[in-house]
């Protein structure tokens, strides 16, 4: 544990040593907060503690990554109604992986307030339990309840978790370095001047960022899974073939996972969730998405990413039944009917991407116009042909990779069998040598 | 299988497999017709004319230029072409393939050094040495790295276009398709794109120019058309710049075409602008 704790403080203060301040601080406050909450019985004090905890949690959050997005939008309202506001932004730098361990360190004393975890007693434990360092940064977000007992247990080398670490710091590699960092200057070049391109290389510019940002976050978290697999400690599935999901809400449960779940237990079961009819149903669902685009960081961007999936969400729950009804009457094969929603997911999904990686609105709505006046619609205006059918053969490795993991799981595979173990190793390591990049982008979600 | 076993067993897997892999790949790029897989097997002897540019040097449209002149030619273009590593292939092209009759260089490849460019080379590093040795000059980290891995040496687009022309002919590529009213309307609202000519690039030029002249070669330069109202700065300055250090004429083309449709983007002509670049350049006398 002492050498756990003291590795990850290295790591984090490595980019930036101030924010070890700010991260230590997080860290004393909610422990305190923690055992505080346990040891009251006085309802209204405990109620107290737990909004000094996520009130302050927030408050840092706020400050840090949303204080210049609120002036600006604030100055932008009065400069609407015809005002010119003397409003100064501040110059503020925003802590690397601030957003992920809040939420761990928030999520504790709700628990702890909730009754379903004792607190840890011991300080530089839970310290350990925050700042870990494989999921530091960009998750996954763990739990308390899950997390905080595998403190407890000695560690020791274990061939096994070795052999599937490293299966999943490989995969992880293939992801980031192969797939996520190769498809960036295409993906770069269309949402930096979308104008100079004609719809369809746009387009391709678009499908090719779903499989970037998924390359490159679950890579991130296959890495810190398989790597906090080695040191011994378990962390939950963060990405489940996210792009296999026929409807919206199983989407939810296989794209960034610990934060969707993080999501529906404190926010959108606390609103009330789908138990208090169907306008509050739909209302909660809206909220929960977005702020869960919110959390991403402050721009318009994110918020009309959240309100997309929220809408997606609604809809859903809106249409099902008709949608239903529809493929009974046309008499729809199950595969097809399998298809379409898959791909209709798929496409959705994809047309919330352009705003969650577009710098601003402005940009978004270009790509969207230009892709929908289908000018030049063809293969051939398409740029760097070479590049895409890399992309192609790349994405298609990785999906049939998920495809055989979903019939077999390959996990199982390469612990139970040494043979496959090797092969499956090897060629993980030739794709990364064939199609990796090897210019050190860093990781998509550190910015959050 | 014991536990250390199977490590030992996946490093040497991984070994053979990148070594057999590498070994494959390299049959794959000797027997490719992409114009540098041939340059390096010999088969572009008896070059009446040596074609050298960036991406706007594949605007040097070889079949009409073949049928303009009736001389055979070769276009060493690529894009992002710097000027040293052209030096590194016209070697190899006058070591392997004898001396072209004339030469024409588009000298916007002075503007750039590429060295990720190089690196994508490095397929080629293992049969010319001008290219290894300009690899481990230019990005040393690169040029081990494919010795340790030789699947590596073949993780570039360079190599995915020699696949591509294994079975084919890459000499009749042009950029087909048509400038976006969109661009054409942006054209004169963007910053002006600044020539500069980079020193290290510059020397290359003379060196190869020098070369190519000592083997015998007539050389020209040229700079190819731009887009009428895409805004350049420093054209004349750099063309200056250029013949004083080269002591040669510049044959400027910039301002040739004037038609939106004779254009692919701001800086490319397409297959109609080509063709009017090419019929222009043999009026002047340039493949004589």
């Amino acid at each position: 544990m002492w050498l756990s704790l003291a590795a990850s403080y290295l790591f984090y203060g490595w980019w930036d040593w101030r924010f070890l301040v700010l991260l230590t601080f997080t860290i004393t406050l909610d422990f305190t907060l923690g055992l505080r909450l346990h040891r009251t019985h006085d309802p209204q004090w405990r109620k107290r503690y737990l909004w000094a905890s996520i009130a302050t949690n927030l408050a840092v959050l706020g400050f840090f990554k949303y204080f210049n997005f609120f002036i600006d939008s604030t100055a932008a309202v009065i400069r609407a109604a015809g005002f010119e506001p003397a409003i100064h932004t501040l110059h503020i730098v925003l802590p690397v992986g601030i957003s992920f361990y809040t939420f761990q360190s928030m999520s504790y004393t709700i628990d702890i307030y909730r009754r379903e975890i004792e607190p840890e007693t011991n300080y530089f434990r839970y310290a350990t339990f925050v700042s870990l360092f494989p999921q530091l940064v960009a998750g996954p977000i763990v739990r308390a309840r899950s997390f905080l007992p595998q403190f407890r247990s000695e560690k020791r080398f274990d061939w096994n978790r070795f052999t599937e670490g490293l299966g999943w710091c490989l995969w992880g590699f293939y992801k980031k370095v192969a797939l996520a960092d190769s498809l960036a200057p295409f993906v770069d070049q269309c949402f930096a001047a979308p104008e100079t391109f004609s719809s369809s290389h746009l387009l391709v510019g678009v499908l090719l960022y779903s499989f970037q940002i998924y390359g490159d976050f679950s890579g991130y978290s296959s890495i810190a899974i398989g790597l906090a697999h080695i040191m011994g400690y378990q962390f939950p599935t963060n990405f489940n073939s996210p792009y296999f999901s026929k409807s919206f809400s199983e989407f939810w449960t296989r794209w960034h996972i610990s934060l969707s779940s993080w999501l529906r237990d404190y926010l959108y079961i606390p609103l009330g969730g789908n138990r208090k009819g169907t306008f509050k149903t739909y209302r909660n669902l809206m909220l929960t998405m977005l702020l869960g685009g919110l959390w991403h960081g402050a721009n318009w961007t994110f918020l009309v990413w959240g309100l997309l999936h929220g809408l997606y969400l609604v809809a859903q729950r809106l249409l099902s039944s008709s949608i239903e009804r529809v493929e009974k009457v046309l008499c729809m094969p199950r595969w097809i009917q399998r298809g379409l929603a898959l791909v209709t997911v798929y496409a959705l999904t994809c047309f919330a991407w352009i705003f969650f990686r577009a710098p601003d609105l402005t940009i978004a709505f270009s790509i969207i116009r230009r892709i929908a006046t289908l000018e030049q619609f063809n293969w051939t205006s398409v740029q760097n042909k070479f590049h895409v059918m890399q992309a192609a053969v790349m994405i298609i490795i990785l999906l049939l990779a998920e495809l055989i993991n979903i019939r077999r799981n390959l996990t199982i595979l390469i612990v139970q069998r040494p043979v496959f173990r090797v092969v499956a190793m090897a060629l993980v390591l030739w794709l990364i040598a064939f199609f990796g990049t090897f210019d050190a982008d860093s990781f998509i979600y550190f910015q959050f | 299988m014991k536990n250390s076993y199977w490590i030992i067993g996946l490093v040497l897997l991984a070994f053979i497999g990148d070594r057999l892999g590498g070994m494959i790949l390299q049959k794959l790029i000797e027997r490719s017709q992409f114009r540098y897989s041939r340059i390096e097997k010999g088969a572009t002897k008896n070059v009446d004319i040596l074609l050298i540019g960036n991406s706007r040097g594949l605007t040097f449209y070889q079949p009409a230029i073949e049928k303009l002149t009736g001389k055979s030619t070769l276009n060493i273009s690529y894009n992002g072409l710097p000027m040293n590593l052209a030096r590194a292939i016209v070697q190899d092209q006058l070591q392997k393939n004898g001396t072209p009759k004339v030469a024409l260089i588009d000298i916007t490849l002075c503007t750039k050094s590429n060295q990720e460019l190089i690196s994508s080379f490095k397929a080629y590093a293992t049969c010319s040495q001008p290219i290894a040795d300009l690899l481990r000059q230019q990005d040393v980290k690169t040029y081990r790295a494919s010795r340790v891995s030789h699947l590596y040496r073949y993780n570039s687009e360079v190599f995915q276009r020699a696949l591509f022309y294994l079975n084919q002919s890459d000499e009749d590529w042009l950029l087909d398709r048509t400038i976006t009213q969109a661009m054409v309307e942006n054209a004169a609202l963007l910053e002006p794109y600044q020539l500069k000519v980079k020193p290290q690039q510059l020397v290359a030029l003379q060196k190869t120019i020098w070369e190519l002249e000592e083997a015998g070669t007539e050389v020209h330069l040229v700079v190819g058309p731009y887009f009428p109202t895409f805004r350049l700065a420093g054209l004349e300055e750099y063309i200056q710049q250029v013949e004083s250090a080269c002591q040669k004429e510049v044959h400027d083309f910039s301002n040739l075409l004037s038609e939106p449709a004779h254009f692919g983007d701001y800086q490319h002509p397409n297959v109609a602008g080509s063709l009017l670049y090419m019929e222009a350049l043999d009026q002047e006398g340039l493949f004589d």
